[in-house]
């Protein structure tokens, strides 16, 4: 202690005044004030009469003198002049008399009106070894600065640099922290603008959810019921960070405001990319699609700026039409041509599908992009089932692809199904109700254009049901219910039948055919047969209600076939 | 609805829908043929297993009596049905022309 003590010849008072302003320089967490109270303590410390504060700006090598608010900053290159030359040397310049050194510039003097006689110049240097800045303390009372205060410098400045290091990374962690929190703030702004609960339109399930990606993305949805029908709105806005969330909130509350103004599809697309052009940055646009669904005609028209494929699920062949857009991203450039709109004949089952890229292209871990052949063979599986839960399927479908890989950009589904076609009828369980089972089912048929070929398998596997039902259920009881449904490429069947015990005939045994005839008999040949003409058998029971309910599926594709 | 008649040169044609409701009307009819028959079902728009078990009931009577019963314009759905059911190995078939 003694003799470290005296190797820096540092006065007990002199320690005294350096932990007082190491207390002050702990406070500040802006570099304004921290800059004034390192001159402070410098003036205080070393009894000067003013100092001042250069920071070094690394990226440009550059010596940064701030000034009072409302000038700009003071800048010299880190090697001109007394404080380049600290910079450089990393050391201590003492000047006893300004004006005999060449380095010192006597024309802050002569316009401030002060005299420099003596200068102290010192370079603070953090606690990791970079320079922070260069400081000069002028005029010490009463005489020059000395050696001892050449020490007592060197131990304020390395406190100083320390302080002001630690305020310099604390405002870059406030700026990131800042940046961040607005990012938060568009992305809230931005969802908060999709639709809270789906509309409802009879006749149609409609569908949307949006899941956004960490950083960036700026999809949106929009489903707003007009008196033209319903309008539907899907886009995706380039780049990265606040502007894409902001952009499609724009172009959501244009579309919203040209709809409510009864603006038809074209005007409304060419107003909206007009303006967008317009206003947004010249490297951003939105892709968008924007259609209009008539609940009462069945036509979904439509325009896309940019966003493909739009598939539509006919549900009578099962096939998945690819449409492309009908224009350029909104926003790219003002429209001087738009070309006509696209019309989807929405038939009964019908399934349209708007889903942004970042479904299509989201990659596994080996770079493979999920693609569109993916969703087109789940909506056909699942098509008919309620569109909340296709979303679902394909969702779960793309994070069992991903294989953990992360997502990059915003995934957006809106999903728009026509009411399957159904019809029900309840019959007495008779059986000479056969004919007005068979008519209804002919009816049915002939209604929903469903495969001819197709009806009579769909008989014979209700008559085998039906007629099991009327031998083992009660007599003279409930009517037997037959519902059914067109689905993609046939018919989903159902039949109900109420108050009756539990008896489940598609787990009978499958018929010997291979029997000599004497020993054949017709017993078990329907469920036999029925197992092999239609898909899907299958029969669920429900104690509560004593209802026993049998389905199964006929479709015009051969793979299909249940059993053998 | 089902008709079954008679055609001559031992020929029975049944048209219509051989359904369970409609089953024992073919039974009765088909309770009085004899000796080898040839059943025309080109006009079958429909069977189920009701009409499948009055076949094979008319079958193993006739057998029986040296007669047998023949399949004659068969549909590719009825042929299905034959063929799921074992019937082709029952039946001489002869498919719709």
């Amino acid at each position: 202690m003694d003799d470290r003590a005296s190797r820096h010849r540092l006065a007990a008072e002199d320690l005294e005044a350096i932990l007082g302003v190491t207390t002050a320089l702990a406070q500040p967490f802006d570099l304004t004030t921290m800059l004034a109270e390192v001159v402070n303590a410098a003036k205080q410390v070393l009894k000067a009469d003013r100092g001042s504060v250069w920071l070094y700006d690394a990226g440009r090598n550059e010596l940064v003198l701030e000034v009072a608010t409302g000038a700009s900053a003071i800048r010299v290159p880190a090697t001109a002049g007394l404080v380049g030359a600290c910079a450089q040397s990393r050391a201590i310049i003492n000047v006893p008399d300004c004006y005999a050194d060449a380095r010192f510039d006597p024309r802050v003097d002569r316009e401030s009106g002060y005299r420099t006689r003596c200068m102290l110049t010192l370079p603070l240097i953090d606690h990791r070894g970079a320079l922070v800045g260069v400081m000069q303390v002028l005029n010490k009372a009463g005489g020059v600065f000395d050696a001892g205060d050449e020490m007592l410098a060197a131990a304020l400045a390395a406190q100083c640099a320390v302080a002001l290091q630690r305020v310099r990374m604390t405002e870059a962690l406030i700026e990131g922290e800042r940046m961040r929190q607005e990012l938060e703030m568009a992305r809230e702004v931005q969802m908060s603008t999709l639709p809270s609960q789906m509309p409802a339109v009879p006749g149609y399930d409609v569908f949307g959810v949006s899941r956004p990606a960490e950083q960036t993305g700026g999809d949106t949805f929009d489903l707003m019921p007009t008196e033209g029908g319903l309008v539907v709105v899907l886009g995706d806005a380039t780049g990265h960070g606040i502007a894409p969330a902001l952009s499609v909130t724009q172009m959501q509350a244009m579309l919203r405001m040209a709809f409510r103004l009864g603006a038809d599809l074209p005007t409304a697309f060419r107003h909206v990319n007009d303006q967008l052009a317009a206003t947004l940055a010249d490297d951003r646009f939105v892709t968008a699609f924007i259609g209009v669904l008539d609940p009462l005609t069945h036509r979904f028209e439509f325009h896309s700026g940019g966003q493909g494929p739009i598939l539509h699920l006919s549900a009578a062949t099962g096939a998945c039409t690819s449409h492309p857009p009908t224009s350029f991203p909104l926003g790219a450039m003002p429209l001087a041509k738009l070309r006509p709109s696209v019309t989807l004949d929405m038939r009964p089952g019908d399934v349209a599908l708007l889903i942004t890229d970042g479904v299509y292209e989201y990659h596994d871990p080996d770079g493979e992009a999920y693609g569109e052949g993916r969703v087109e063979a789940i909506a056909r599986g699942h098509g008919a089932r309620p569109m909340a839960e296709l979303a679902a399927r394909i969702l779960a479908d793309v994070e069992a692809f991903a294989r953990g890989a992360p997502q990059q950009d915003d995934v957006t589904l809106v999903l728009v199904a026509r009411a399957p076609a159904t019809a029900v009828g309840r019959f007495a369980r008779r059986v000479d109700v056969l004919p007005a089972l068979f008519a209804f089912t002919a009816a049915f048929f002939a209604d929903h254009e469903v495969d001819a070929a197709l009806l009579s398998p769909v008989d014979f596997a209700i008559e085998e049901l039906f007629t099991n039902m009327v031998k083992y259920g009660r007599p003279g009881g409930d009517e037997v219910e037959l519902a059914l449904a067109r689905i993609a490429g046939g018919v989903d069947v159902a039949l109900t039948d109420y108050d009756v015990e539990p008896f489940d005939p598609t787990r009978a045994p499958d018929a010997d055919v291979t029997l000599p005839i004497e020993q054949r008999s017709p017993g078990g040949l329907g469920i036999h047969l029925t197992r092999r003409l239609v898909e899907g058998l299958d029969y669920r029971y429900i104690p509560e209600r004593r209802e026993a309910r049998i389905t199964f599926r006929k479709t015009g594709d051969p793979t299909r076939r249940g059993g053998a | 609805m089902l008709t079954i008649e008679s055609g001559g040169d031992g020929i029975v044609v049944v048209r219509g829908r051989l359904d369970a409701a409609q089953a024992a009307h073919a039974q009765g009819f088909l309770d009085k043929v004899s000796g080898t028959v040839t059943l025309d079902v080109a006009g079958l728009e429909y069977i189920s297993s009701a009409g499948l078990g009055v076949l094979l009931k008319t079958q193993k009577r006739l057998l029986g009596g040296a007669g047998k019963l023949r399949l004659a314009g068969v549909s590719p759905h009825l042929r299905d049905i034959f063929v799921y059911s074992g019937f082709d190995q029952l039946f001489e078939i002869e498919p719709a022309r």
